[in-house]
């Protein structure tokens, strides 16, 4: 998988390697030696010396303790790694070297804010009368203007980032959803999220029940032989007391959402779904009149989290995935009994590498879910489990759904139905471009790991979601937000 | 009214979990849900020995599971 990030992702694997070790072996007041041992020096090998490169360090290891990496405390998950930023060039239309000045001037002419002249060799934008309308862009002959925008402010779909006066890039937390999109998009590697990491592991040393919950978007992630029970089996290995495959909660959160939609759809009611937490955060924070239009079905990580604590209350549950928001999620305390930590698929692997445990090859023992649950974090995931648990209940399923596939499609929707001209009965939402499958902290792309994906999923049974249910306590616990 | 517990697993030990579970059933009992938005909050360094880190707006206080009662008449109810 190829990304803005690619070279860096080592170095903060590396980080949340070397803060995973020294956490498993109790001796965080050593972290102050991380920069150190991963930059010996002399030389500097990234940036402009290696004081510069230790600062980076430092503020990567405090992000991967859950604190701010420049130590004023914010509440944001997604935070900037200031020390890391390098204040990319903010003007963002800008003539390349194909201007040939040529006679005909369709720059100078399409703009309407007069702000081209002719330099000696090529034109020129005052940045301060330009007003980015990319008119200029469209007009030249020659693909001469390029439209230079941060990769971090192009990836945010909510507009939430915007830089100070140093041009150090800035989060508005007002505005941002957590999705984690920009954090693989910095080409610096400048944007990064507070990890649960060294909790998780404190609490495994501490005796603690810790049960690890996996997204239904990890299969395939790793090849066609590690299952659900390669994972097991790993995580045992390092302390964890039991894994459930969160496909499960899938099933559970289809059931009820699909008694929800059959009510809202006799009502003309048109309503979205909650399970996507980036997506739910969207609403929250900038349609907030849609609130009474999310279903009040928990997410499918809640539903399973309420499970294992009415089976025993003292579990701590840790939801591992690709995504960034779930550990939003968890912070949420208006929902009751919902997962305690979420950790992504490069802090649980940082985890398990500091124990020297791989993920081996394994035939899949136990079926927790449907394949409609499994496929809950492929886009249209959820609304072909809604679909079949309707169906399977005996209830008309021919209702307009609006699958709305990453943030950009998710916002257009939200836009219409805010207007009232929605045209279908419900939306799914999905933050990230192809599902759960496609989160920011994906190990391989959907395409990629689609093949072995589809083979682990087809060789699970064919049972159907409600005779799934029947073998779980489901009257011990709610499946509603509260 | 923002409050927000401390969820780090240092606070976890103290009984933060506790708290956050009593504090949901009062604001509930209370109804209070529309007014009081609950929080967690990784840990911010500043851990404390009496107690959980819990704040009020801005204030930082230390909430021990027995003293939940006490906090919630006093801190919540009082500043609402």
């Amino acid at each position: 998988m190829v990304t803005n990030d690619a070279t860096i992702l080592k170095i903060k694997h590396d980080v949340l390697y070397e803060v995973a070790k020294l956490a498993w072996e109790g001796k965080m007041d050593e972290k102050s030696e991380i920069p150190y041992k991963m930059i010996p020096g002399p030389q500097a090998q990234f940036r402009c010396c290696i004081y510069k490169e230790r600062e980076i360090i430092r503020q990567r290891v405090r992000l991967a303790e859950g604190l701010c990496p420049s130590g004023k405390d914010s509440r944001n998950v997604v935070q900037v790694i200031g020390a890391a930023c390098e204040e990319c060039p903010i003007a963002s239309y800008v003539v390349t070297d194909n201007c040939r000045k040529c006679m005909g001037k369709a720059c100078q002419n399409s703009c309407n804010f007069g702000a081209i002249t002719m330099g000696e060799h090529r034109a020129h934008i005052d940045p301060n009368k330009c007003k980015e309308c990319g008119k200029c862009a469209q007009a030249c002959p020659y693909n001469a203007i390029a439209h230079l925008e941060r990769p971090c402010k192009k990836a945010c779909p909510v507009d939430a980032i915007t830089y100070d006066e140093y041009g150090i890039c800035i989060i508005d937390e007002n505005k941002c959803i957590q999705c984690g999109a920009c954090i693989h998009s910095c080409p610096f590697g400048a944007i990064g999220s507070k990890t649960f990491l060294v909790d998780v592991i404190n609490l495994i040393r501490a005796g603690k029940r810790v049960v690890a919950m996996i997204a239904p978007s990890i299969e395939g992630q790793f090849g066609k032989d590690i299952t659900v029970s390669s994972w097991r089996t790993a995580l045992k290995k390092i302390g964890f007391a039991d894994l459930i495959d969160v496909g499960l909660g899938g099933d559970m959160t289809a059931a009820y959402e699909a008694e929800e939609w059959a009510e809202a759809y006799k009502e003309g009611k048109k309503m979205t779904t909650s399970c996507c937490p980036a997506f739910v955060n969207m609403i929250k924070q900038h349609f907030p009149q849609l609130m009474d239009h999310v279903s009040t079905t928990v997410s499918p990580m809640c539903a399973v989290s309420r499970m294992l604590k009415a089976q025993d209350p003292g579990t701590i549950a840790v939801f591992i995935g690709p995504c960034i928001a779930k550990k939003s999620e968890t912070l949420d305390l208006n929902i009751m009994d919902n997962a305690d930590y979420a950790l992504t698929i490069g802090e649980i692997r940082a985890m398990m590498r500091a124990k020297g445990v791989e993920l081996e090859p394994e035939p899949n023992e136990d079926q927790q879910a449907s394949t409609f649950g499994k496929r809950f974090g492929n886009g249209g995931g959820v609304t072909a489990a809604v679909l079949e648990c309707m169906a399977e209940k005996g209830i008309d399923n021919n209702v307009n759904v609006m699958k709305c596939n990453g943030a950009a499609e998710c916002k257009k929707a939200l836009l219409l139905l805010r207007a009232g001209k929605l045209p279908a009965d419900f939306i799914e939402g999905m933050a990230c471009v192809g599902g759960c499958v496609g989160g920011p902290s994906k190990h391989k792309t959907e395409m990629e790991a689609k093949k072995d994906r589809d083979t682990l999923i087809g060789q699970a049974d064919a049972r159907q979601v409600y005779e799934n249910l029947k073998q779980y306590p489901m009257d011990s616990f709610s499946m509603h937000r509260k | 009214m923002r409050v927000t517990i401390c969820i780090g697993s240092a606070c976890h030990l103290k009984g933060s979990r506790e708290i956050i579970q009593q504090l949901q059933n009062l604001v509930s009992q209370h109804g209070l849900t529309g007014q009081v938005d609950l929080n967690g909050a990784f840990c911010s360094g500043n851990c404390m020995e009496n107690g959980v880190c819990v704040t009020v707006d801005d204030d930082l206080i230390a909430v021990k599971p027995e003293g939940v009662q006490e906090f919630f008449e006093k801190e919540i109810l009082g500043r609402l």
